[in-house]
């Protein structure tokens, strides 16, 4: 009997605690998908640019670009030391470890429309992505 | 009038057998006892066959006469039977799924941006530390430090294995922090030899929290050990593999795919310099250390044969948790799926 009521008890705690998350991870989610950030993307003579900055994750999350224009990604840093400095984007198979703080520019040749370019930090918890249209 | 000698064998459980060298260590050992015509152990049953002239002694009394020439087990009389404590889940369960409901608030408050300024110093370099292990670094090397240091206290062995874990990470960091800030350049594997590295690891995780949970005895013998071959030469090869293993293993983790662990390797290779290279890194470690600390000694506070139960359920579940968490993100991260966790 005792341990049954521990037990209720227990799942009653771990629910409310699971909950709480939920509520958070969905009202966030809200936020970042509102964040219309057109102002990331710049297109100068021909050659368009992304920015994304990179510290404790990476922001904008979601970008959205021009497709078949030679591009350029600008990634900022400042004081960053946690897994977005270790950068990957697999479908350019480009790797690297951004410097703390600073830029690093990529190159991305221009992009078919529909494409969908996902950059992750190596332990694959943070990433943003940029659709090409 | 004396009795015929009669040789009987006996089936007994020993407690505390989790690789291949306590085979051999339970056999040889239980050889000396005058009694003891032949011992067989067998690590997939955790039992031992003892064949002896015990006369009519009860069996509870011949474990425990036998227990006294075992340095390392013990052995018990209970059945053979598969006894799964499912009702050990019932506290088991909850408290796993709360704790990693904790472990996904400490993310989402953004515990990560505490670090700001450009300067790396010594001390940021130790902060970078104390926020890494609070960070998603917990889910693999954490994940690894728990799983490791539960399985040794499961077998009884509850400070020594952790400590020289700790002792191999820290050395190593101080070490090769020094060799890549003299060489000039890091260990850097490539995406698939970091998906390797990480989905092993991984699986390594699984494998141990699966065994933790004591529900399928088979997982038993997949727990990587010294080859037998090695372990029959040199009896002592069964500390061998309490203490180098455990070391190694700590020392290895310098190599695992931590974001904070490669930016600040990043910075040791950049001052070029063997001693800053070396430092750093040595902070670093040691600004990871409580945390992982209190990961690989909390199986010190369980102290009564009931919480225990619940405690190694409650660790494995956790476990496995972390191993599937690493699974997913070391797909993602070589791009087979679509990132899952982003916060």
């Amino acid at each position: 009997m005792k341990s049954i009521a521990t037990s209720v008890l227990l799942f009653v705690i771990a629910a409310a605690l699971v909950s709480v998350v939920a509520v958070i991870l969905l009202t966030r989610g809200g936020a970042k998908a509102g964040d219309t950030t057109p102002t990331n993307v710049s297109i100068v003579g021909g050659s368009q640019t992304i920015e994304i900055s990179a510290k404790g994750g990476y922001s904008p999350q979601s970008t959205t670009a021009k497709a078949g224009t030679p591009t350029t990604l600008k990634i900022k840093t400042s004081g960053t030391f946690d897994c977005s400095s270790a950068l990957s984007i697999p479908k350019l198979g480009y790797q690297t470890i951004l410097s703390p703080s600073g830029e690093t520019v990529v190159d991305v040749p221009p992009q078919k429309a529909g494409t969908v370019l996902t950059g992750l930090c190596s332990m694959g918890m943070y990433s943003f992505t940029i659709r090409f249209e | 009038m004396m009795t015929a000698a009669s040789i009987q064998t006996y089936t007994l459980r020993v407690n505390g057998m989790h690789c291949k060298a306590c085979v051999f260590l339970t056999e040889s050992e239980l050889a000396e006892h005058p009694k003891v015509v032949s011992a067989k152990a067998s690590l997939r049953s955790r039992s031992v066959e003892v064949s002896g002239d015990f006369g009519d002694r009860p069996l509870d009394e011949i474990a425990r006469d036998l227990s006294a020439f075992l340095s390392e087990h013990s052995l018990s009389a209970t059945a053979q039977g598969k006894h799964v404590a499912w009702d050990e889940f019932g506290v088991a369960v909850p408290i796993a799924i709360g704790c990693a409901a904790l472990f996904v608030l400490l993310q989402e408050i953004g515990v990560v941006n505490l670090v700001s300024g450009d300067t790396v110093t010594y001390g940021t370099a130790f902060l970078v530390g104390v926020i890494a292990s609070l960070s998603t670094c917990m889910a693999i090397v954490g994940g690894l430090v728990l799983s490791i240091s539960a399985t040794f206290a499961r077998s009884g062995d509850r400070t020594k294995p952790q400590a020289l874990f700790h002792v191999g990470r820290v050395a190593s960091f101080l070490v090769l922090g020094g060799v890549i800030g003299l060489l000039g350049s890091a260990f850097r594997l490539n995406s698939t030899g970091t998906f390797v590295l990480s989905l092993s690891v991984a699986l390594f995780m699984l494998a141990l929290g699966i065994n933790l949970l004591d529900v399928f005895r088979w997982a038993s013998p997949l727990q990587p050990s010294m080859p037998g071959f090695l372990s029959k030469r040199t009896l002592g090869a069964a500390n061998l593999t309490h203490t180098f293993t455990p070391a190694l293993v700590g020392g290895a983790t310098f190599f695992l795919p931590c974001g904070f662990t490669q930016a600040m390797q990043l910075y040791a290779v950049s001052t070029g310099s063997p001693v800053t290279g070396a430092l750093t890194m040595f902070s670093f470690a040691l600004g990871t250390l409580p945390a992982l600390a209190v990961l690989s000694f909390t199986s010190l506070a369980v102290r009564t044969r009931t919480k225990q139960g619940v405690f190694f359920k409650t660790v494995g579940l956790l476990v496995i948790l972390f191993a599937v968490f690493n699974v997913v993100n070391s797909l993602a991260a070589i791009g087979v799926i679509e990132p899952v966790f982003n916060w």
